[in-house]
């Protein structure tokens, strides 16, 4: 188990204490990490990691500085307050400084099971075993990764704020591969209740994609319509999101410069197509996240309805210079979903791509949100509504923004992990037109 | 005593004899230094006690110190600091880990068992037991060598440093700069059943900054990244670096960026200059020779290796000219060190990549080199990035050689191109999970028109195939053009771990590869394309076009 509330809270108290300045915010963050790595069907490298850490940071006026620090002994506290007391003096004044927050209301945190912060390493070995002697059952080799997570965090500062977050979660994923190394599956899942822990079903699913990715065929690249499952959507939806700040926009040197003329909000505006709609909820129940950000309070906010643009993400230096609320960064996202199957999805389609996940993302121009990765581990060619063959894999090149405006349908919500961060995200799969498949990749 | 117990007010048995951890001291190092073999001795004998066959115990201190200024306002003045211990077991054919920032003899011991009950938790359903090769036993102390000990340099002389860049952008008319120098020192103390009792420490230092113009009016703007690569080094680095002529020149790039033509995409003749080709030699050659992805260990995460074992000393995996070494001996290397994290040491363990445009060898850890029938062991490249990571392979310093004619420069290179595009600086980076498909940027884009240079073009990625581009390369610089580059932030593993690496490089000539328009990539339309010169064929992906010896 993690620090209790209690505990966290005593402990932060500690350390604000100590401090002689004229604001202080404080950030205790503790964990006890089971990791379970595995590999060509046996374990491989493993761990039990107890963390502690602590982010003090102090101001005097607007000069400050932050120190992080993972030991809790007075002398050592004392030590690291003295020093990061010294640097803030020392350090220039900064005119964006802002001073602590007062206290205020959070929401509830939903992030917390007991279930989960119970298990045990043997409980953890035991899910993982069935989904290992089914893959040597299936003559694949197997790699994967569980990670059960137990956290707490409080953030607290001198102005008599004080919030506490206790998190649980396993993480999840395994990647299967045909004995002769051309059949590629992968699938995931994310919990933060163990009662909704069931890796077997994960693990046919990556084990089915190895055997049938086998004799993949090259396809001609170039816009395609795809069907992008969840975890797909999911890393292309969480980069978009970090697109979505006000300063970036105002300071004409974001992707939104584009899409608007000079002197227009694009808050308010048609910026993607009608079927595309994001919010955030701190306690959604499939995806609970955190509940502030650095002390600011999250709460449920609409980013895009119906592809209109509701809300961009606000510093609260720039939020005061703009006469405007501030506005944390999204801890999870929700893409709803119309509930098609996926055969439904595919069924609509006459010549595309089926697209398990996508890899490597990384952004190629910010000034049309023009992201490249390639697509892995179940990549399929569709023909007249049906899974035709395992095509090769492709390099894309494509904005999220462009992915928005392409929606044709969506099917069911899951919450599954990406290449692209842990966010808790629970989004559909896509069918999607003109989605740009730059180049074939010979990865298998 | 268990960690929830200093809550209380307490202060943790033994731990005293540190009293300033958040940046430990030469004398506070030595403490740790005094407690480690008594640790080390408890870890060690209870984990043989418990049927180890092998053990290895870590302590290990990481301090950091950062800086980030926006425009002429210091944002960010950050220190930090981890302490903590691990305890890794081999019982039974199985690897057992565990660790904790607590540093107590009940704590190590506690740790061991943890570690040994992970381990014999698979026994009965492992399939391959895992062994180790028995390593020498090594015993002393290494400290990367530095002039100036960076966490010693007064915060006005950072400050300033920073300040000094971000007017000198905004003077030549930048509308945005951030500048940011980031400061690492490791300290690591490791202890074997073997017999090792190593300590060793080095320092890391990166300085850099970005520039951005912005058209208002056209919605538009261009960024230009500073290219000093950190350096296993201290604060000389900085101080070495004429960093203001440098943003001013980033400022005037930024803005013969923004008016340059867009790139008109299809295959051309590059030169690619050392800032930019160090991260291609990271992704196009050191990432596929990692032993571990080859044999699947990193199949979830990182991916796996078009490189496997049965391409060794057959695959012609470059031209002939091309010569790719490892190591981790290199003057300011971030791989550098004197044994690795499992205790093997590196001077001695050098070796050659891509000999004569042949696939040589693999980087390895221990227990991989018998895998693949290659004798020796591992050659030294296991690194674990925190005192809670488990060791594992991880890149030595990779570097491509300069050429043989030691008066080759980036001007010969380039007076051999009639119509290419010579890069500079790197910008972003993508390749596939085996390492054949990849595709980059840069920071700047020279034009070359008839062996010179004639301004620039905008909107450009080059993209390939890893065999195909290194079989592709006709010139490299002489000694005189070889500079390192490098990175703090490789990833690999699962939980995710960050390495620092050096890469050296020369500037390269590849002849005919694929130029993408990354405008036309978004789907702009853009003004003066060629559709002749497009090129979405899929010979770039490799297979056909890849040679063997």
């Amino acid at each position: 188990m993690g620090l209790t509330k209690s505990q966290s809270e005593t402990l932060s108290q500690r350390v604000l204490d100590l401090v002689e300045a004229d604001g202080a915010s404080v950030r205790i963050s503790d964990s006890e990490d089971l990791q379970l790595r595995y590999a060509n069907n046996d374990i491989t490298s493993n761990g039990l990691v107890d963390k502690i850490k602590i982010d003090l940071s102090v101001s005097y006026g607007k000069r400050s500085a932050s120190i992080g620090l993972n030991q809790t002994d007075n002398e050592t506290l004392k030590a690291a307050v003295k020093k990061v007391q010294a640097m803030a003096k020392l350090a220039p004044e900064d005119p964006e400084h802002m001073p602590e927050l007062g206290p205020t209301e959070f929401l509830e945190p939903k992030t917390f099971s007991e279930a989960t912060a119970a298990l045990t390493p043997e409980e953890g070995l035991a899910h993982i075993r069935p989904v290992i002697e089914a893959a040597r059952k299936a003559g694949v080799d197997s790699a994967g990764y569980l990670e059960r997570s137990v956290s707490s965090s409080t953030f607290a500062n001198s102005e008599g704020l004080i919030v506490f977050q206790p998190s649980t979660s396993v993480n999840y994923s395994l990647t299967a591969r045909s004995a002769e190394g051309r059949g590629s599956g992968w699938a995931s899942t994310q919990v933060t209740d163990l009662a909704k822990l069931d890796l077997e079903p994960v693990g046919a699913r990556a084990i089915e994609k190895a055997l049938a990715t086998r004799n993949a065929v090259e396809r001609a690249p170039g816009r395609t319509t795809v069907v992008l499952e969840p975890a797909a959507v999911r890393d292309l939806i969480s980069l978009l999101s970090w697109g979505l700040g006000k300063r970036g926009f105002d300071e004409g040197r974001s992707f939104l410069n584009g899409l608007v003329k000079e002197g227009e909000d694009p808050i308010g505006k048609e910026l993607f197509g009608k079927k595309a709609t994001l919010f955030s909820d701190p306690q959604h129940s499939a995806v609970p996240c955190g509940i502030h950000q650095n002390g600011l309070p999250r709460k449920k906010t609409d980013w895009v309805k119906d592809g209109i643009l509701k809300s961009l993400s606000v510093g609260r230096f720039w939020a005061q210079e703009k006469g405007i609320k501030p506005q944390p960064h999204p801890g999870n996202l929700i893409m709803p979903g119309e509930g098609q199957s996926m055969d439904e999805l595919i069924g609509q389609v006459e010549d595309g791509v089926l697209i398990t996940r996508l890899w490597y993302l990384r952004m190629v121009q910010p000034q049309t949100l023009l992201y490249t990765g390639l697509t892995r581990d179940g990549t399929f060619a569709i023909k007249d509504g049906k899974v035709a063959n395992p095509v090769k894999n492709f390099r894309f090149n494509e904005s999220p923004v462009n992915v928005l405006k392409n929606i044709v349908a969506s099917g069911k919500q899951e919450r599954v992990m990406g290449s692209e961060g842990a966010m808790p995200m629970y989004v559909p799969p896509l069918l999607v037109n003109d989605f740009n498949l730059s180049s074939v990749s010979d990865a298998s | 005593m268990h960690r929830r117990d200093w809550i209380k007010g307490t202060s943790a048995a033994g731990l005293a004899l540190i009293s300033n951890r958040w940046s430990v001291t030469a004398a506070e190092a030595a403490g740790l230094s005094d407690r480690f073999p008594g640790l080390a001795e408890i870890a060690l004998n209870k984990a043989q006690s418990l049927g180890a066959s092998f053990a290895d115990f870590h302590l290990m201190q990481t301090d950091k110190e950062s800086l980030y200024v926006r425009e002429e306002m210091v944002q960010g003045v950050d220190a930090g600091s981890s302490l903590g211990c691990s305890v890794r077991v081999l019982v039974d054919g199985a690897w057992g880990f565990a660790a904790s920032e607590e540093i107590s003899e009940a704590k190590v011991a506690s740790l061991v068992e943890a570690a040994v009950a992970t381990a014999k938790g698979q026994a009965g359903w492992r399939s391959q037991p895992i062994e180790i090769e028995t390593l020498p036993a090594h015993v002393g102390k290494w400290e990367l060598p530095i002039e100036v000990d960076p966490f010693t340099v007064s915060l006005e002389e950072k400050v300033e440093g920073l300040l000094g860049i971000n007017r000198s952008a905004l003077g030549a008319g930048a509308n945005y700069c951030y500048s940011y120098v980031s400061i690492v020192r490791e300290r690591k103390w490791l202890a074997n059943t073997f017999g090792s009792r190593t300590e060793q420490s080095r320092v890391r230092i990166h300085p850099s900054f970005s520039i951005t113009m912005v058209d208002q009016k056209k919605g538009e703007f261009a960024s230009r990244a500073s290219t000093l690569p950190p350096r296993g080094a201290g604060y000389e680095h900085f101080r070495d670096w004429d960093a203001v002529a440098e943003a001013a020149l980033a400022v005037e790039q930024a803005k013969e960026k923004m008016a340059a033509p867009s790139v008109t995409a299809g295959k051309m003749d590059i030169v690619i200059a050392p800032s930019n080709l160090w991260l291609t030699v990271h992704e196009t050659v050191g990432h596929p020779t990692e032993l571990d992805r080859s044999l699947g260990y990193e199949a979830n995460y990182a991916g796996t290796s078009f490189c496997t074992p049965d391409k060794l000393d057959t695959l012609k995996y470059g031209s002939d000219i091309v010569n790719i070494f490892a190591d981790r001996t290199a003057d300011n290397g971030l791989a550098t060190i004197g044994w690795d994290d499992d205790g093997v040491a590196t001077a001695g363990k050098e070796f050659p990549i891509i000999k004569d445009g042949i696939f040589s060898n693999f980087q390895m850890a221990v227990g991989q080199a018998e895998l693949i029938g290659r004798e020796g062991g591992s050659n030294g490249c296991a690194y674990a990035d925190s005192f809670d990571s488990f060791p594992i392979q991880r890149m030595p310093n990779i570097s491509l050689q300069p050429g043989k004619d030691d008066s080759v420069t980036a001007e010969d290179l380039i007076s051999g191109v009639e119509d290419g595009i010579y890069i500079d600086g790197n910008g972003s980076w993508s390749i596939d999970q085996q390492r054949y498909n990849f595709q980059f940027t840069g920071q700047v884009f020279h034009r070359i028109k008839n062996g010179k240079l004639d301004g620039m073009y905008r909107d450009v990625a080059y993209q390939g195939n890893s065999v195909d581009f290194w079989n592709a390369c006709d010139g490299l610089g002489g000694k005189d053009t070889y500079e390192l580059g490098g990175a703090f932030n490789c990833g690999k593993g699962q939980p995710g771990q960050v390495a620092p690496v050096s890469h050296g490089a020369v500037p390269g000539r590849f002849r005919q590869i694929n130029i993408l328009n990354t405008a036309e990539e978004s789907g702009k339309k853009v003004a003066s394309l060629d559709p002749t010169k497009i090129n979405r064929s899929c010979d770039c992906s490799g297979g056909g076009n890849t040679s063997w010896a």
